[in-house]
């Protein structure tokens, strides 16, 4: 038994140097942000000094409330077009054992191992050939778009556990193909729903590389995007406490968000493994 | 069972149409016309261009950007995989263990990976920041002289600055994946060992990392595409420089495309770091799954 709890304080020592060392950079990028401008002090000396100011110009000048409501209108209608999309691409592809079907699915997966960056010179032609102007939501079509790999590929894998005696029963009661995928089998896809949502919404929500390419608009600009105006800050010592206070602000959505669900987001991350 | 063929009807490919509309026009068609630019000499403005065959190619193949970017980029994917999986482990590993504020560190360990790389870049940049960055001023604090302290700064060290970053930002994920896998283990062959006075360390290789496998497996594909595809932390925190240092594949792409408007030449590029990944990633996919199959 002495082994024992010798070995599980190992594990909390173990446990709580790493915790520090990574964590480090998040409690000085905290508690700087809570400083005023004027304080030169190194921001090692944590919490020596309590004030919003330096929150009241970064939560101007990143024109917060506007970036934060652009972020979240284009995340969610994004995450909730790929949840509709991406289940019922898959519903053929978890279903049938045809060659078609095996196509659609090679032809979904092989998206995955494709860089954004990499298609964007061509992809930036497309969307201009097809006469959509830069606004706030062209990066939805690429959110959209980039998220349909993994996305049919987890909800092609949870409709294979779906019984097939449940659609069966439900054709005898009478029930055609669009109700028995939209009533019966997408409820049965929740955990995957979850899985979707979390991961994609991640990414979505903190992407600035499509807004960088697609948004010219100042009042356009999602979160992250705003960040870029304070590119500069990171090499200026004088700046950092408002340019922590724009990285607080800009984490901060994400983190409350987490905070509340956290054993979603968990099982978000987690499900796509196993069932992958 | 008779019903299947009336319950499974075609009408249900029906369904995959919407999202293979935009699929097709918004990734493969694009894929196909990175193909056919590379072979002109386009500059991404003026409609008249024409065919030069393999020009881009020769001219890629002999610019030192590409072979230090293809340098980079696998240097970074090889570190940025075997720190990774190897952190990870070690921490699902701790975590599973039935301790107290299990759930606390768990929600700290994951907390990285929830910023954006903007957010990331920044706070790291002044992690680096030479003299009164946080590690200059602890090395101060310490005693040390942190004058020539400047990971980013220099081209022997930047790139290995950005790899530390981007493990830190994976742990999280990493480690997660590892814990679901650790969770699904039957205690019962945990116990089997323990009885048959099996060593901790011997608990761990011989059974918990071979039950591991499609976890370990799922890690190394997603550091892999992570690692190929890296972009936003030379792009926020070095620019990819000094010089060419922290160039990697994506971001070469990007300065020829959008910084030096040599919109042909960097289609190449791309069609060149294409092939590059998808021999990779294709060698990978039918190694594991060969391992996984002989498990």
């Amino acid at each position: 038994m002495k082994a024992k709890n010798r070995g599980k304080l190992g594990i909390h020592v173990g446990i709580i140097i790493w915790l520090i060392i990574s964590l480090a950079p998040l409690l000085i990028v905290f508690s700087t942000s809570f400083r005023t401008v004027s304080n030169a002090t190194s921001p090692i000396q944590i919490f020596n000094e309590f004030s919003l100011e330096s929150y009241k110009l970064a939560f101007g000048r990143m024109n917060f409330t506007e970036s934060f409501f652009n972020s979240l209108i284009t995340t969610g209608i994004s995450v909730a077009v790929v949840v509709v999309l991406a289940s019922m691409a898959a519903y053929p592809i978890g279903r049938m054992k045809t060659k078609g079907s095996k196509f659609l699915h090679i032809l979904f997966i092989s998206g995955l191992v494709i860089p954004a960056q990499m298609v964007v010179i061509t992809v930036v032609q497309t969307i201009s050939g097809l006469g959509i102007p830069n606004t706030r939501f062209t990066p939805m079509i690429m959110f959209i778009t980039c998220s349909l790999p993994f996305s049919v590929f987890l909800y092609s894998g949870f409709i294979k556990s779906v019984p097939f005696e449940v659609e069966e029963s439900a054709y005898l009661d009478g029930a055609g193909i669009g109700k028995r995928f939209f009533q019966i089998v997408f409820p049965l896809l929740a955990p995957a729903t979850v899985s979707v949502i979390i991961t994609q919404g991640i990414w979505i929500w903190n992407d600035f590389f499509f807004p960088l390419i697609f948004v010219s608009r100042r009042a356009h600009h999602p979160l992250p995007l705003a960040m870029l105006g304070f590119m500069g800050d990171s090499q200026n010592p004088t700046q950092w406490s408002v340019l922590f206070a724009a990285c607080v602000l800009c984490a901060i959505p994400l983190v409350a968000a987490f905070a509340l669900m956290q054993k979603k987001f968990v099982e978000g991350v987690a499900a796509g493994s196993v069932k992958g | 069972m008779k019903n299947k063929s009336l319950v499974l009807s075609s009408r249900m490919y029906l369904f995959a149409i919407p999202a293979l509309i935009i699929y097709l026009t918004f990734w493969i068609y694009p894929t196909i016309r990175l193909f056919y630019y590379s072979l002109t000499d386009f500059n991404g403005l003026s409609p008249n261009y024409q065919f030069v065959g393999l020009d881009n190619f020769r001219q890629v193949t002999t610019s030192p950007m590409l072979t230090d970017a293809i340098g980079n980029t696998l240097i970074f994917t090889v570190l940025l995989v075997i720190f990774g999986n190897f952190i990870g482990l070690a921490l699902a590993l701790g975590l599973n263990a039935k301790i107290k504020g299990m759930g606390f560190y768990r929600s700290a360990a994951y907390l990285p990976t929830l910023f954006s790389a903007i957010v990331i870049g920044f706070m790291w940049t002044y992690v680096y920041m030479p003299d009164r960055g946080l590690i200059a001023s602890l090395m101060h604090l310490v005693g040390l002289d942190g004058s020539n302290f400047n990971i980013l700064g220099q081209s022997s060290t930047a790139l290995h600055g950005l790899i530390i970053v981007a493990i830190w930002r994976s742990i999280g994920t990493t480690t997660i994946i590892f814990l679901a896998g650790l969770q699904t283990i039957d205690h019962s062959l945990i116990e089997a060992g323990e009885i048959d006075g099996c060593s901790q360390w011997n608990l761990i290789r011989r059974i918990k990392i071979p039950l591991l496998r499609s976890a370990i497996t799922i890690n190394i594909i997603l550091g892999v595409i992570a690692g190929l595809s890296t972009f936003d932390l030379p792009f926020i925190m070095t620019s990819g420089g000094p010089g060419t240092a922290t160039h990697t594949l994506m971001f070469a792409i990007y300065r020829l495309a959008f910084n030096e408007q040599r919109f042909s030449l960097a289609a190449a590029f791309s069609v060149v770091s294409f092939a590059i990944i998808i021999v990779i990633t294709g060698i990978l996919v039918l190694y594991m799954n060969k391992r996984e199959v002989e498990m």
